[in-house]
């Protein structure tokens, strides 16, 4: 038998820190539902003793994509169409749409939102590859006040994050990227309502055919989603050109066995991972 | 339990129930509209798909609770004084229904599409239905009503 939840939908940002404060509850906030409500049916653990589900979709302040000097604001209500059909994120932020498109059906994006996405921080979330290479930051609002932390450090493990249970993502912040170029690939088992079996986003500046600066993540393939410091910071004045792309990608198949070990799926994963990730730097930095 | 008002088909509508019911079962169990399929439950099949405020959604991802003051639109609401929408018309005149269970869903999609973009490629029709699963048709004479329709 299903145990009584109690629903309640927040008007305002402070009603809802308010009810999340309440130590005696499991609150856990609804924004698209389209985890916890499947989460919740199938008895899986994560969303079990729930006693309290906060719905946050009716909160004002959460809603709207806004274009500062230099940076783009989304806030936590926004779903994955909304991000779609939006101009200032199709002028500047084509990782987020490339990797918004691939989500789900059109039914799940015109409820989930990308918030939500890396919030449940499942390993194969299509926008956190993408948010990570744009170096996103997060604002998180409680009681006691508001923080502003880098998606990279929020994200600690599959399905856990640093968010406390008083604490409410409000919006995440995406600074501008003009000068640099990027693309995002997903490679799922067909084209529509796929989970991802290996994602990866990549963003680069060159000057003079060497690289400026070059970030590169992963989704599904690694525990998380995550950025490759090492790989990053060995590129840097190098050649931009297939020499230096083969030896990334061939740097980047060991650290993901380094990472998960080697695996049944490893076989066929690691030459696909290594050719999907050389493809993407010949795409995104024409030779 | 709770008092909920929202907008069912274009009228208005008051329900009281446990707020934290899926908006499906409301339709199905407290409401008898049983037009709106129970398929997969877990977003993936389409077949329980309704409009919510002109999007498609997912009825079995949505709380009851949530379409408070909302807008919503079932296969119910798409004839009218007995007889079927002309989108309907062609579903039959084309073979686009054959055990019917994704009928009412698929209607709902194609519909919500034709609202914004009432000439749609097949690309963008292939895209609005691609979260409605038909097991009978392999979706050609689905995706020729629906063209039909908007011609």
């Amino acid at each position: 038998m299903r145990t009584k939840v109690e629903f309640i939908r927040a008007e305002t940002i402070n009603q809802a820190l308010q009810l999340l404060a309440d130590n005696n509850k499991n609150t856990r906030i609804l924004a698209g539902g389209t985890d916890i409500i499947t989460g919740m049916r199938m008895k899986s653990k994560r969303f079990a003793n729930i006693d309290l589900l906060l719905d946050i979709n009716s909160i004002n302040d959460l809603k709207g994509i806004r274009l500062l000097e230099d940076s783009v604001t989304i806030g936590s209500n926004v779903t994955f169409s909304e991000i779609l059909e939006n101009k200032i994120i199709q002028d500047k932020l084509p990782l987020l749409i490339q990797s918004a498109s691939g989500i789900g059906n059109l039914q799940i994006r015109n409820r989930a939102t990308v918030v939500g996405n890396f919030v449940n921080n499942a390993p194969c979330a299509d926008s956190v590859p993408a948010l990570l290479v744009y170096n996103a930051k997060l604002r998180i609002e409680s009681l006691k006040g508001a923080r502003e932390i880098a998606l990279q450090d929020f994200l600690v493990k599959a399905y856990k994050t640093q968010i406390a249970p008083d604490e409410l993502v409000t919006d995440i912040q995406i600074p501008l990227a003009n000068d640099f170029c990027g693309t995002f690939y997903k490679l799922g088992r067909r084209q529509s309502v796929a989970i991802s079996r290996i994602s990866l986003a990549v963003l680069a500046k060159l000057s003079n055919h060497k690289i400026d600066e070059i970030r590169i993540a992963s989704g599904a393939v690694t525990p998380i989603g995550k950025r490759f410091d090492d790989l990053e910071e060995f590129a840097i004045g190098k050649n931009a050109g297939k020499e230096l792309f083969i030896e990334l990608a061939q740097k980047m198949a060991q650290q993901i066995l380094d990472v998960t070990g080697l695996r049944w799926s490893g076989f066929h994963k690691i030459p696909v991972l290594q050719q999907a990730l050389y493809q993407l730097l010949l795409t995104t930095i024409e030779l | 339990m709770k008092n909920i008002e929202f907008t069912l088909n274009g009228f208005p509508m008051l329900v009281y129930v446990d707020p934290s019911l899926r908006l499906l079962d409301v339709l199905r169990n407290t409401l008898g509209l049983t037009g709106t399929k129970e398929g997969c439950d877990i977003g993936e099949c389409g077949a329980c798909t309704v409009l919510l405020n002109g999007k498609a959604v997912n009825s079995c991802l949505v709380l009851i609770g949530q379409v408070e003051n909302q807008n919503v639109l079932t296969v119910e609401g798409l004839s009218s004084h007995g007889s079927l929408h002309p989108l309907q018309q062609k579903f039959l005149e084309y073979g686009a229904v054959q055990c019917g269970f994704c009928t009412p869903g698929m209607l709902l999609s194609a519909y919500a599409l034709l609202q914004e973009n009432p000439h749609p490629s097949e690309d963008e029709i292939k895209d609005a239905i691609a979260g409605n699963l038909c097991r009978c048709t392999g979706y050609k004479p689905i995706i020729d009503a629906i063209t039909a329709y908007s011609r």
